[in-house]
């Protein structure tokens, strides 16, 4: 009995999500993070590619809300394949972009003026919304 | 012996469950909008009144009588339900004549605004009160990502839910915090004023919301509007029933969402003359009326499950399956009772708000009870300003003696 056990014991232990899978046979059923209430699996790889795609027009947070919506995809390795493509995509850009904004906000703002000069002044976003009147709630 | 699986989950739990989906964000917005008025007030100066369709009869000045000021109120609000009346019309002819894909449309663009303009708008004022050192690149394409995302999120029915959710609310707090700009008196006639609106409009036979209500039940379609709806309770029974419960509720009927009729071609808030601003009024006086509050409960199981079977499994109707639905305005106006609670002391935010979840909990009960859909604005709105008068005219003059004779507290 216990003899016959331990091999699958072992492969357990070296291969827990592998034995997960051959349990359940394909990982996570459901492909979003929403599980029953969210959408099919043929639907998700439409959902994952035009997210992904849409993205590309300076739209990191949509990037985000990809790799938000199918984290089931993007936590399982090997499970759905052609969404996982879609969603590795948006979160290796999402990193990307994410790296860039912020290295560029914290650089304005901490930077200032010793570092940009009398630009800094023309670009600080309260100054502009003086200028243009942005706040005037008429 | 097979045996028969007893429910997990008994009556209270799945209602409590349910109570709580909706009682929450409800909550979270009246939140975020006391703090955006407590934070945003107390540094400017909150005297500018915005013109808008709600002042469009009487702007109020400090030097008027009470009396005038009332007078003045009443006819704005009779103005503003006026005007709310008819595009609420509007909107049914337009729900009549099918044009869905206008409707929809139009959705996804005054949530654009909203979340743009306003949202863009709230935050400029956070940047110049606390000079955030934020450049206008970055504000910018942020604020892009933000407001597209959310007219993505209001416009598909399939993205997430907890980022629907979460963009309605947001959508609400905005729209909440630009109502609590308008002067005092107009504010709270105008609140009771829309109350007994939403009663009318829902109750009546001849009550375009009512018509709204019975149009899609007919057709068996959903409204395209703003409407939050709460994630269903599911039973721990029947857990992942057959195949997809693909959110089933949203095609069922008798969905009680406001839609959203939209007439103006808005202009942004950079342009400061009164054109834009009454534009905009009107864009968002729609999602107001859009949001009408009908609070409806939704017993749809499966697609291929008989009515029949629905009903004899549901109980009082708040079912397992079901899931409620609350306007968007009723998110709206309750916040804006609450934002303006705010602008006098924190005591009266905390009493309208115990009075506010009270008569939702009310409207909850009535409407397991009568299974229809049914206004949410009234009981909670008139218990709000009950309360609130009472604060601050009798109860805080009460709780000061007591407090600086170190009594109580």
């Amino acid at each position: 009995m216990e003899a016959s056990q331990s091999p699958t014991v072992d492969r357990q232990i070296l291969n827990p999500e592998s034995n997960a899978n051959s349990i359940a046979s394909v990982g996570p059923l459901w492909p979003t993070v929403d599980g029953p209430l969210g959408l099919s699996e043929a639907d998700a790889v439409t959902y994952a590619r035009r997210f992904y795609k849409f993205g590309f027009a300076l739209l990191p947070w949509l990037w985000a809300i990809n790799c938000f919506y199918f984290w089931p995809v993007l936590r399982h390795r090997r499970s759905f394949p052609q969404i996982r493509r879609y969603v590795l995509g948006s979160a290796i850009g999402l990193t990307a972009f994410t790296i860039l904004l912020c290295s560029w906000a914290l650089t304005f703002a901490i930077g200032g003026e010793s570092l940009f000069g009398t630009s800094w002044n023309q670009l600080v976003m309260y100054n502009l919304a003086d200028k243009w009147g942005l706040t005037g709630w008429n | 012996m097979a045996q028969r699986q007893r429910p997990r989950c008994s009556l209270l739990d799945s209602l409590g469950e349910e109570i709580v989906r909706i009682v929450t964000p409800v909550s979270i917005c009246m939140l975020l909008v006391v703090i955006l008025v407590s934070v945003l007030n107390s540094s400017s100066s909150s005297s500018t009144s915005v013109t808008t369709i709600a002042t469009i009869a009487y702007s109020e000045t400090d030097s008027d009588s009470s009396w005038d000021k009332f007078v003045g109120a009443l006819l704005n609000s009779l103005v503003f339900v006026a005007v709310v009346t008819v595009v609420t019309f509007v909107l049914v002819l337009l729900f009549y004549l099918r044009c869905t894909k206008f409707l929809k449309f139009y959705m996804g663009f005054s949530a654009f605004i909203v979340l743009g303009f306003m949202g863009g708008q709230v935050s400029l004022f956070l940047i110049q009160d606390y000079s955030i050192p934020i450049d206008c690149i970055t504000f910018f394409l942020v604020l892009f990502n933000f407001a597209v995302v959310g007219v993505l999120a209001v416009f598909m029915s399939k993205m997430a839910i907890f980022v629907t959710q979460g963009y309605l609310v947001v959508i609400g707090m905005l729209v909440a915090y630009w109502f609590t700009m308008l002067p005092e008196w107009t504010t709270w006639v105008m609140l009771v004023a829309m109350a007994l609106y939403d009663l009318a409009a829902v109750l009546l036979p001849v009550g375009p919301l009512r018509l709204l209500v019975e149009l899609a039940i007919s057709r068996d379609e959903d409204i395209p509007a703003l409407v939050y709806e709460a994630r269903p309770v599911t039973d721990h029974d029947s857990g992942v029933s057959s195949g997809n419960q693909r959110r089933v509720w949203r095609e069922r009927s008798g969905s009680a969402a406001l839609n959203e009729p939209e007439n103006s071609t808005d202009e942004p808030n950079p342009n400061p003359g009164r054109v834009s601003v009454s534009n905009v009024e009107t864009e968002l006086s729609a999602p107001l009326i859009e949001h009408r509050m009908n609070i409806d409960s939704q017993e749809t199981r499966g697609e291929d499950d008989a009515p029949g079977e629905n009903l004899a499994l549901e109980g009082i109707g708040l079912g397992s399956t079901g899931a409620i639905k609350l306007g968007l305005g009723d998110f709206i106006f309750y916040s804006v009772l609450v934002g303006r609670a705010a602008m006098y002391d924190f005591m009266t935010v905390y009493a309208c708000y115990l009075a506010i979840i009270a008569g939702l909990g009310v409207t909850l009960v009535l409407l397991a009870f009568y299974r229809r859909a049914l206004p949410a604005l009234p009981v909670s709105i008139l218990l709000g300003v009950l309360f609130y008068v009472l604060t601050r005219f009798v109860l805080e003059i009460f709780i000061v003696q007591l407090s600086s004779n170190l009594l109580m507290f």
